[in-house]
């Protein structure tokens, strides 16, 4: 344990050293900042595009960083031979690899909790602006109908209503509590894609090929996973078949992209069924390590 | 000399490939109408902008249902037009459960996969409500700025603008911008002199937007483009509304018959028709009847 | 004397698409023996499988047949490993590290507790003259200033064995001087070294013993008096002899 937290502490150290992610961070920021100060129809209150967008941006950075950083990892030790001194220590093979993906899998969680709290602010700055001027208009605009929850709880937090304070209470709560769980989730995700991305690194020898086939490949499962059941069910019979089966073997990356629960201010998700997705994540992590152990353990280093 | 000189290079080769910029950048402008265009985004995209103004309209109705939508996989029944785009509140019973119906597209799941899925997924079919619609409103207008010719952007837009956001001023502009872009719309001017009777009640107005409206109607119908029938029918019984508050029972009645060609319902006009008749009969029967 | 670094008829074949012929003998059937406190110096031309013997003792490359054990233990443990040290031909570290970090990170690797490390890296960095380079990164540093960062890194951890792997190549007199030095202060502290070398001279002057290689198998092996007295000539003679090499073929 203690070699596989050295050698991810080097990995770690690397990519602040070098530097080239914090473009990703400035990117982001500054493409939902322009996009958060256009006004459309004169209306401040509307956040759901900018929540779209600036989760979009989250989501496409961190796949990149994810897939970027761990593509790179075995192949640049062995092209500048630091696997050499390493492995003539006293450190498996396996550690060796758990060592880079805990390294690549931290330093992804570290840049999502920065990108988080960015999202967060955004968010959350203009969430409030809206529920502090909604009351009036929104109630005149629905024919005196009940204002929205929000206007609502934030007229009683004014009045010092117990009742009310207790539910904005609960609200921002779960606010908060969508967040965390999308971020976990997220976390979560990153973790199998930085595995299947070290495994492409071992089995492919060039990296950029590895990153090319990861990346079409991740962003395929993201997009098509789930419904490729429904697309099975179209088919003939060995078409059919081949695409089930894939269907049952895919890691369902797709579960853990709830953007749309944040942006859309959905109730968080049961923490039983969070659970049973981050065991999911987890086994589907340790068999695609395992199996890249299972390529890397007898591999001729020299070639 | 030798030190100065990969300077003097450096200068030389910076003065050439300005000059043949500036020489050979009108040219480009005559190869592609692209760059003659000032706006940005359409140079870019050419014209895959109107599938990305498809794109965000369809975003618009997937906020509008915050999230809840089918994807092309899903087996969707045809609703006709999506609930956004209607406007829901306006539709009947009937219409408000076909398209219940239409986006009931989820089903039993199909395996334990699907079913869990599902925990993380948004899987109740809602429309946003109390001044929520906002959110619909930036969709619309990037569709609008990556395709100025899609119609149905404009009246939609303007629709929840008016009806639910209170902004009038702001729908009027929206409208009168897809006016100038599309200055042979029948259906824009419809919404601007919907927007004119029922927001601003200013009836003046909106008869001659209608009136204008159906002209326009009939110019495309002669010009060999196939208008919308339902529209002009729309057109003539909202004008024949406002001719007949007016007292111009004739032009009123005139209006309705028009309708009658290709309403959906053309009982219920003739009764309209009946009924101004009625009204107008006494006047008609007593031609020398002073106006008190 | 006990024996701590031993081959068996080690051999070992290299397959590669790039190899026209499809495989390579890169070793065949080669036994070696190196005795506990020794300076074992490992001679062959260009090619003839040093490198490769090395890779094969610290696991990097497997052998295709035979086998070879250091301490006893077979090299694929990675227990093996505990008490050698190991500098590789040719090689770069971490860049975006400095030599100090790098050699702490080592050091937390073979588990050695941090105040010992702290006194360690400062009497090494003395040892190879990188004291004034410690804090910068090693993507500033010369070839020889590389070199030396490896030989700190193979002492790192006290080691009973070395193998060094042309630890003087890239160097200048005065570092050569300065490497031979270190071999011979580490023979007096009764630690072992297995070096290979292109310098026969230097071989001469700091080698108990020799072995000469040549196409992956062994020509001859022995002290270095012996072996001249045996053969009648001195060791670059010999050598060159038994690579096959004839002066008359020179035009
Ligand atoms: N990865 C590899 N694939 C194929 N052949 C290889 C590979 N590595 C080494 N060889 C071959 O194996 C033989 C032994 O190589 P090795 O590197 O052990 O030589 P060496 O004795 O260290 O030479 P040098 O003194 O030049 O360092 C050479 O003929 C080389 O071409
Ligand atoms: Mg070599």
């Amino acid at each position: 344990m203690n070699n596989v937290l050295a050698i991810s502490g080097i990995v770690i150290k690397e990519l602040y050293r070098r530097k080239d992610f914090y473009v990703l961070f400035v990117l982001t920021a500054l493409i939902t900042l322009v996009l958060g100060s256009v006004s459309f129809f004169n209306d401040a209150k509307i956040v759901r595009y900018l929540k779209e967008i600036c989760l979009l941006l989250i989501w496409v950075a961190s796949l990149v960083i994810a897939i970027s950083t761990a593509a790179r990892q075995i192949p640049a030790e062995r092209e500048n031979r630091t696997i050499f001194p390493l492995l003539a220590k006293p450190v498996t093979r396996g550690q060796f690899i758990l060592g880079k993906f805990l390294g690549c899998w931290l330093a992804c969680g570290v840049a999502l909790v920065v990108f988080y709290l960015f999202f967060g602010v955004v968010s959350e700055s203009r969430g409030r602006s809206d529920s502090s001027t909604t009351g009036l208009t929104s109630s005149a605009a629905t024919e005196g109908h009940a204002a929205s929850a929000k206007a609502d709880d934030h007229e009683g937090a004014a009045g010092g209503d117990e009742h009310h304070d207790d539910h904005a209470g609960t609200e921002h709560f779960s606010v908060l509590l969508n967040y965390v769980q999308a971020l976990g989730l997220h976390w979560l995700m990153l973790g199998v894609v930085t595995a299947i991305v070290l495994l492409g690194s071992v089995v492919f020898s060039a990296p950029s090929s590895n990153i090319t086939i990861s990346f079409i490949g991740i962003i395929g499962i993201l997009l098509l996973g789930e419904h490729l059941n429904k697309v099975a069910l179209r088919q003939q019979q060995p078409v059919q078949g081949i695409l089930y089966t894939t269907y049952f073997l895919l890691p369902h990356l797709e579960w853990f992209d709830i953007r749309d629960r944040v942006i859309y201010d959905q109730p968080p998700i049961a923490f039983v069924d969070c659970g049973l997705a981050a065991l999911y994540a987890i086994a589907y992590t340790g068999l695609l390590l395992f199996v890249t152990w299972f390529v890397f353990r007898r591999k001729t280093l020299t070639l | 000399m030798t030190r100065a000189a990969p300077h003097l290079v450096l200068a030389l080769l910076l003065a050439v490939c300005f000059t043949l910029a500036t020489t050979i950048q009108p040219r480009t402008r005559a190869w592609s109408d692209r760059a003659k265009s000032g706006n940005v985004l359409k140079m870019l995209l050419g014209d895959g902008r109107r599938m990305f103004a498809n794109h965000f309209f369809e975003q618009a109705d997937i906020s509008f249902h915050s999230g809840y939508y089918p994807s092309i996989f899903d087996q969707r029944e045809p609703a006709g037009k999506s609930a956004m785009a209607s406007g829901k509140d306006e539709h009947d019973a009937h219409d408000e459960a076909a398209h219940a119906k239409a986006m009931a597209f989820l089903g039993q799941p199909r395996d334990w996969i699907e079913a869990f899925g599902r925990h993380f997924r948004i899987t109740e079919h809602t429309h946003l409500a109390h001044g929520q619609e906002r959110e619909i409103l930036p969709w619309l207008r990037l569709s609008a700025e990556l395709d100025p010719q899609r119609i149905d952007t404009y009246t939609v837009a303007a629709y929840w603008l008016r009806e639910k956001l209170g902004k009038v001023k702001e729908a009027e502009e929206f409208l009168r911008e897809g006016q100038r872009n599309n200055p042979n719309s029948y259906e824009i001017l419809f919404e601007l002199g919907r927007l004119y009777r029922e927001s601003l009640q200013n009836n003046v107005r909106a008869r001659h937007v209608w009136e204008f409206a159906l002209r326009k109607w009939n110019e495309q119908d002669s010009g060999g483009a196939k208008p919308d029938p339902f529209q002009r029918e729309q057109i003539a019984v909202n004008l024949a509304r406002v001719e007949e508050e007016a007292g111009r029972f004739a032009r009123a009645i005139e209006l309705l018959e028009l309708g009658k060609q290709t309403s959906p319902n053309p009982a219920a006009l003739q009764k309209q028709i009946d009924e101004i008749r009625q009204k107008s009969a006494p006047p008609s029967s007593a031609p020398n009847a002073p106006a008190y | 004397m006990s024996v701590i670094l031993k081959t068996e008829k080690l051999r070992v074949e290299y397959a590669s698409r790039e190899l026209r012929s499809g495989i390579k003998v890169a070793l065949n059937g080669l036994d070696l023996e190196v005795r506990s406190g020794e300076v074992f110096g490992f001679l062959g031309p260009n090619g003839a499988g040093k490198t490769t013997t090395m890779n094969v003792l610290l696991g990097f490359v497997n052998a295709t047949g035979g086998e070879a054990r250091l301490f006893g233990v077979d090299v694929r443990e990675p227990i093996a490993r505990q008490r050698i040290g190991y500098l590789p031909e040719l090689t770069y570290y971490y860049k975006f590290l400095t030599a100090e970090e790098l050699l702490r990170f080592y050091a937390r690797i073979f588990g050695i507790p941090r105040s010992e490390a702290d006194r360690r890296i400062e009497t090494l960095l003395k040892l190879v003259e990188l004291e004034h380079a410690r804090g910068r990164s090693i993507k500033t540093y010369s070839k020889g200033m590389q070199q030396r960062v490896g030989l700190a890194q193979a002492l790192i951890n006290n080691p009973d064995l070395l193998i060094l792997d042309e630890p003087t190549s890239g160097l200048d007199p005065l570092g050569r001087m300065k490497v031979r030095e270190i071999i011979q202060r580490l023979k007096s502290e009764g630690k072992t070294v297995f070096f290979s070398s292109h310098e026969l001279g230097e071989a001469e002057t700091i080698c108990d013993r020799v072995a000469i290689i040549c196409r992956g198998e062994l020509k001859a092996e022995g002290k270095v008096s012996d072996l001249v007295t045996q053969h009648q000539c001195d060791l670059e003679k010999l050598f060159l002899k038994l690579i096959g090499y004839q002066p008359q073929e020179v035009i």
